[in-house]
């Protein structure tokens, strides 16, 4: 393993946590949409993470990357709204199955993955700098 | 004269190994089924300063930090099978981080020593 690919290692987990918070904010933004391409309300979305071999050296060392975004399989939740245009004949509408406050709770964790891998990337970058540091003692 | 070179270059090897090893551990907090690493730090200094101490050729040889060192972690496991405590290692880093340093600057004292007696 190169000595540099340490930046790699927190870089990946930088680029999948926010791509698991893009698909959050997506969740939150369509909570209520009840018509979609597909037909039918919004489906939740999820991100699977899955451990990555870094390098050409196999010592065990490994990033991370999104493997797949998978939809959520629960059903709708049935809105009792007679007045809603989406409304079937005994007046029930199908939301989308997003939990919004558990949205939330996953992007916290997202964020604070996030903050630990950019502290991560800041401690590698200090030790390189005060090795570098070496050229001048 | 120059073993204390040998010394804090294994020292700076293992940290910077270790600090490789916990940045994947960290970049993998909420990956199901990975099982946090670690390296035996202990083992690998110790052997390699025994090595000094016994036989001076054994100096050049033998790469600090490789698989065999990793040791995967038997902490307990949560839902998904991730073992990965994230305070855990932010101050297993940090600490591995510090002693990085501290060899690091050790060995720019050792260096300006011997410019100083080499008279530049």
């Amino acid at each position: 393993m190169d000595s540099f690919d340490v930046f790699k290692v927190s870089a990946s987990a930088l680029a999948a946590q926010r791509e698991r918070m893009n698909v959050i904010a997506s969740n939150m933004a369509n909570a209520h949409s009840t018509r979609t391409g597909e037909g039918g309300p919004y489906r939740r979305r999820d991100v699977v993470f899955s451990a990555e071999m870094l390098g050409s050296n196999a010592n065990g060392l490994e990033g991370v990357k999104v493997a797949d975004v998978v939809t959520d399989t629960a059903p709708p939740k049935m809105i009792y709204d007679p007045g809603h245009p989406d409304a079937d004949k005994n007046g029930f509408v199908a939301m989308p199955n997003v939990n919004v406050i558990e949205e939330m709770v996953n992007m916290m964790m997202a964020s604070r993955a996030y903050e630990a891998s950019v502290s991560a990337f800041n401690m590698s970058k200090s030790n390189y700098m005060k090795t570098l540091e070496l050229l001048k003692a | 004269m120059t073993d204390g070179f040998t010394i804090l270059d294994r020292l700076i090897k293992a940290t910077n190994f270790r600090h490789q090893v916990i940045s994947s551990n960290i970049a993998n907090v909420d990956t199901p089924g990975y099982k946090a690493k670690d390296v035996k730090f202990d083992q690998i200094l110790g052997s390699e300063m025994n090595l000094t101490v016994t036989n001076q050729r054994h100096l050049g040889g033998g790469e600090s930090g490789t698989s065999s060192e990793i040791t995967t972690e038997d902490a307990q496991s949560w839902v998904d099978k991730n073992t990965v405590e994230l305070d855990m290692e932010v101050s297993k880093m940090t600490e591995n981080a510090m002693l990085y340093q501290a060899g690091v600057s050790l060995l720019a004292t050792k260096i300006s020593m011997f410019k100083k007696a080499l008279g530049g």
